[in-house]
């Protein structure tokens, strides 16, 4: 067993100290290290017999304590930040619009993300769909837009089209299990109805990628 | 629903221009951006701010991720240099309570006040902390991510974290001795 010489009085010392090794010969970041990652009292073989070693320990341990404690709360995250967020992705993504109506008593414009949503909540009510999102497009746009950005395409492109007309793609994965086809079709026929039965619209396109299939 | 799929598959969505795949991705790591930027800066305000705007730059760079890290790492990344960013332009943080609300709730006001104190004089000595020792404290000792981790997100080298780490440490450990 080591000397243990003279107990640690003054850590600040000990830390300020030219020399950063302990008598022992241990160096004492490498303590304080140990100390701050929690295994204080997990002690080496060497630190098992040394005194020094084990003083030093306790007193960085202690010192930790506190940050350590700090680290392990929970932080809570602001409700606001995940709709600040959203609305500021809003603005960023070129927002398109359907008319559903435009005469004399003004205009009735549902956004194109709205159509997305109400399909994408469609089809996850489907049996056999795990997850579901959906983007509003229109195939020519959506044709532009992806040859202009085949090489670096970007969020951005997913864009709608001013009308009557709808054009969605839905994403899906599907349960292992279940037939592929028969869920995918019956996603389509479902938010196509539920499109003309909430928003109005009539001409309604819904394209489905399975894309996953999950267990 | 989408617990269902891992980060990567979200990412794809998103790229691809399904909004409410990174919707889910904010619902899943928004609160690692707060948290890393609350620790980092000090003060609730610019947290939310940090985190906010690094949500965002991360929706507009998404074209450009390759998925050669994860989804976290590189958000880790995008938060850490907003923060930086944000560190040098204002070094007066206003509060120093890192819990906020969590701290305010419950126990008697006597543990409070101690306890406040506690948390004050921690987020003090970290904020205290020159940046780049405040980074690698707080990533690998909050975060809990390895030196090879802190050494990817901030572009440096295992070493260099390593040193840092021990700088921070020294500095971090004189500060709350003094303090006891």
């Amino acid at each position: 067993m080591s000397d243990p010489g003279e107990p640690i009085h003054d850590v600040s010392l000990l830390l300020s100290g030219a020399n950063q090794h302990l008598a022992c010969g241990t160096d004492v970041d490498e303590l304080l290290g140990q100390a701050a990652d929690g295994y204080a009292s997990q002690f080496t073989s060497h630190q098992r017999d040394c005194l020094y070693c084990q003083a030093a320990l306790r007193e960085f341990g202690r010192i930790w304590q506190p940050v350590r404690s700090l680290a392990a709360e929970q932080v809570a995250v602001p409700a606001a930040l995940k709709s600040a967020v959203a609305s500021q992705i809003r603005k960023l993504v070129a927002d398109v619009w359907y008319t559903l109506q435009l005469d004399d008593g003004g205009a009735i414009r549902i956004a194109a993300r709205v159509v997305a949503r109400l399909a994408r909540e469609a089809a996850q009510d489907v049996a056999g769909v795990r997850v579901a999102f959906g983007r509003s497009t229109h195939s020519q746009m959506a044709g532009l837009a992806e040859r202009a950005t085949l090489r670096h395409r970007h969020p951005h492109a997913a864009v709608g089209v001013l009308g009557r007309t709808a054009v969605v793609d839905l994403a899906i994965a599907v349960r292992y299990g279940d037939p592929v086809d028969a869920v995918a079709r019956q996603v389509q026929q479902r938010a196509v109805a539920e499109l003309r039965r909430k928003v109005g619209l009539q001409d309604v396109t819904v394209n489905v990628t399975v894309d996953d299939v999950i267990t | 629903m989408g617990s269902d799929v891992s980060d990567d598959y979200l990412v794809r969505r998103a790229q691809e221009g399904y909004v409410d795949a990174y919707a889910e991705l904010v619902d899943r790591h928004g609160g690692l951006a707060y948290r890393v930027a609350l620790r980092l800066l000090g003060n609730h305000h610019d947290a939310e701010d940090v985190a906010q705007e690094a949500l965002v730059t991360a929706w507009q760079q998404l074209p450009g991720f390759r998925g050669h890290s994860s989804f976290p790492t590189w958000l880790y990344q995008i938060v850490t240099r907003r923060a930086l960013n944000r560190i040098t332009r204002t070094r007066v943080t206003e509060s120093l309570d890192l819990l906020g609300d969590v701290s305010a709730a419950g126990g008697e006001p006597g543990q409070h006040t101690e306890r406040d104190l506690t948390v004050d004089a921690v987020t003090a000595a970290v904020t205290a902390l020159p940046p780049p020792q405040r980074v690698a404290i707080v990533l690998h000792h909050f975060e809990g991510l390895s030196n090879g981790e802190v050494a990817r997100i901030t572009g440096s080298s295992i070493p260099a974290v390593r040193s840092h780490l021990f700088r921070g440490r020294r500095t971090l450990s004189k500060t709350l001795a003094e303090w006891r």
